[in-house]
């Protein structure tokens, strides 16, 4: 075990400070916290320019100025298209919402201006509506119709109460998030795993390595190196992905306590850490047996696909959460972690269901990591070369 | 030979028992589908004696060293190392440089040496300890944090063999140890392989440099084809081999010996070749004794581990195995 946890940690730390590492881990998050920022900035500032209405309804109060959770609206009604337009043309507007004769029968308002109305405008332009369609209604009311429903879902099995919005959203979203999370680890270590495994046939290392510990503490050794490489990765980027959700549901939780289904966390663990070995393990084999680093790259692949393939179930097993086909991918080690997170949001999955695709993952993962370990013998000194399924049948013959 | 010649061996009770062979090869034979790489072959290696393993390209020695080593399993015979087969423990007890040389080539030096000199049972304190020592040595501690990728052939092959001895092994492999070194590196590496054989290491040494062979190794094998063609004390196989012929430097002209069969002249001198029974004493007395002839240099002259090694390669096939002396039946 010494042995095991010397490779695991050396080969943790030659890693992480590889520029590829760095790039990857911290260089993806920014890209998507910019992206992500951008309409964020487009929205910033307080002013919202004046904004002119045409009421062909002619049912609808003068309104001249909303309230706004941050700043106001001003507005300015016209008499006719042309009038707003001339408005417009003179800079005293920047746009103008026409408000057509069939708006109460279903017909859509039609806003015209140079630029798309951003989230705060829009929030603005139906507060403006609700005020003139309903001028006598006080603030409160008014509010109340923003969001008319303050659902409470009680679950039936466990009488847990979670009340409508950011609580709701934590107890339905994180399993499947959780899933998501384990199915992005799953394709990027996987890849760098093979590639890891070739790049040591590469250095030619290996045989020097190998005899000063066993196959079994080599491959035990990469694999846990390689996973808890990948899960400092996705373990910074769910910790950044948290960090920007807690901000983003700030304030809008209001006094609800948000209660995390710990249910879902704890099976997440147990069922997403041997699922993800399981994948390391197999994606080690396929770099044992590849003879490049293009071959390793596509047998990746391969295993990415099979990785992916409880997302595409996803669609059909939703109106049949409890089928055979739904069981049968819970029990299945390779999509075990995803399927039964996802039914997990979706249903309450029985306890043996989830005990005993535990204990199928594990023994999968003892199998493969057994397998890895005895094909690595044969393939180690075949540097540039891929094991064919002879030489393979052979090295497990033979170790 | 090395002044200690027998190693310990702590039994798994902690029973302390002497063996003098540190490794004993009964019969190794592997093939690949139709390529016997190796046959049925024997011999043993001895603690405190550096012993040459050679043979063309091709021959198996490599093929050898991985079955010695438990890299590959053989299809037949026996291998027993300090003292039994191969186990997991006994592998702290062995180096090995192999002729595939390769480090990690994103770690430095130092780290390279800590992470293979734990993973051969130091603690991390014996092994910077250690490391520092050979790396010293070998005048590569100013580079030790240097990446392997930035070193050039000759550190590397000091640092790869450094790794592959710094944990002091009982028995230490080492495949082509002065390829890429200059003749001063020649030297600090074979100093150090002195130094480990005199400590008591039985010491492989797979190289094609015969030169370093007739220096170095008390007890040779040489195999071709996967089959032992040569083995035993490299004195006994260089007399065996030698060729009745004697180098004269002399002041003096010659012009017929009594005794010798083919008389060349040669730059200062003749090279004698002696007829069927003659001495060379006799000769020698004669020359002596000869009129307006001064003898300056006589010597008999050996027959190299070069020659008798392209001798032995080209006629196996022709020939039965040649062993020398005891060490052949061993």
């Amino acid at each position: 075990m010494n042995k095991t946890w010397l490779v695991a940690k050396t080969t943790y730390k030659r890693r992480i400070r590889s520029g590829t590492f760095l790039v990857l881990t911290f260089g993806l998050p920014l890209l998507m916290v910019i992206a992500g920022a951008i309409p964020f900035i487009r929205n910033a500032g307080d002013g919202l320019p004046p904004i002119g209405y045409v009421d062909r309804t002619g049912r609808l109060a003068p309104v001249e100025q909303v309230a706004l959770e941050s700043g106001t609206l001003s507005l300015k009604a016209y008499p006719d298209v042309d009038a707003a337009r001339t408005g417009v043309e003179q800079g005293q507007i920047a746009g103008y919402l026409l408000v057509p004769e069939g708006y109460f029968a279903g017909e859509v308002p039609v806003f015209h201006a140079e630029e798309e109305p951003n989230e705060k405008l829009q929030e603005g332009l139906a507060a403006f509506l609700r005020r003139a369609m309903l001028p006598e209604a006080d603030a409160v009311h008014l509010e109340r119709l923003t969001d008319p429903t303050d659902l409470t879902y009680v679950a039936s099995a466990t009488g847990d109460r979670v009340t409508e919005g950011a609580g709701l959203v934590v107890r339905f979203a994180t399993p499947a998030v959780l899933a998501l999370v384990f199915m992005l680890t799953v394709l990027t270590g996987a890849s760098q795993m093979g590639s890891a495994v070739v790049r040591e046939k590469d250095q030619r290392a290996m045989e020097m390595v190998i005899t000063s510990l066993s196959p079994l503490e080599l491959v035990s050794g990469k694999i846990l190196g390689m996973t808890l490489l990948s899960l400092t990765q996705v373990g910074i980027w769910v910790l950044g992905a948290g960090i920007a959700v807690g901000l983003a549901l700030s304030g809008r939780a209001g006094d609800q306590a948000v209660a995390l289904p710990w249910s879902a966390l704890i099976w997440a663990v147990l069922l997403g850490v041997p699922g993800y070995f399981l994948y390391a393990a197999l994606a080690s084999g396929l770099g044992v047996i590849a003879g490049d680093h293009q071959q390793a790259r596509q047998l990746a692949g391969v295993l990415g696909m099979l990785g992916m393939t409880p997302v595409y179930m996803m669609g059909p097993l939703v109106g049949a959460i409890d089928s055979p086909l739904a069981v049968g991918l819970t029990l299945f080690p390779l999509s075990a972690p995803m399927i039964a997170l996802f039914r997990m949001a979706l249903t309450d999955v029985p306890l043996w269901q989830l005990a005993t695709s535990l204990g199928i993952l594990i023994i999968s993962l003892i199998g493969s990591v057994w397998f890895v370990a005895r094909i690595f013998r044969a393939a180690m000194l075949m540097v540039g070369q891929s094991l064919n399924p002879r030489q393979i049948l052979r090295a497990l013959r033979e170790a | 030979m090395g002044v200690i010649n027998r190693i310990n061996e702590i039994g798994v009770c902690g029973a302390m028992t002497s063996i003098e062979e540190a490794l004993e090869v009964q019969g190794i034979s592997k093939r690949y589908g139709d390529v016997q790489a190796v046959g049925d072959l024997s011999f043993t290696v001895r603690a405190g004696e550096i012993f040459g393993l050679l043979g063309p390209n091709g021959a198996g020695k490599t093929t050898t060293i991985r079955m010695i080593l438990d890299i590959i399993k053989p299809n037949g015979g026996q291998v027993s190392v300090l003292g039994g087969p191969m186990t997991e423990d006994k592998k702290s007890r062995i180096g090995y440089l192999p002729e595939e040389r390769g480090l990690y080539e994103d770690m430095s030096v130092l780290d390279t040496l800590l992470f293979l000199g734990q993973l051969k049972g130091l603690s991390r304190q014996t092994a910077r300890a250690r490391a520092e020592t050979y790396l010293r040595e070998v005048e590569l501690w100013d580079a030790r944090d240097l990446k392997i990728k930035a070193m050039s052939r000759g550190m590397n092959q000091k640092a790869q063999f450094v790794a592959g001895t710094m944990h002091e092994p009982d028995l230490i492999i080492i495949d082509e140890p002065f390829s890429g070194l200059d003749p001063v590196n020649t030297r600090l590496i074979k100093r150090l392989l002195y130094r480990m054989r005199d400590r008591g290491a039985a010491i492989i040494m797979s190289t094609h440099q015969m030169h370093q062979v007739e220096e170095m190794c008390g007890r040779i094998l040489l195999i071709d084809h996967g089959q032992r063609v040569l083995y035993g004390p490299l004195d006994e196989i260089r007399k065996r081999f030698a060729r009745n012929a004697i180098e004269v430097d002399l002041d003096g002209e010659l012009d017929r010996v009594p005794g010798v069969k083919r008389l060349t002249p040669r730059n200062g001198g003749y090279r004698m070749l002696l007829e069927e029974g003659a001495q060379p004493e006799a000769l020698l007395k004669t020359l002596v004794n000869m009129p307006r002839v001064k003898v300056e240099r006589f010597e008999r002259v050996k027959t190299s581990l070069d020659e008798i090694f392209v001798q032995v390669v080209e006629q196996e096939g022709e020939r039965e195995p040649v062993d020398a002396g005891q060490e052949a039946t061993a």
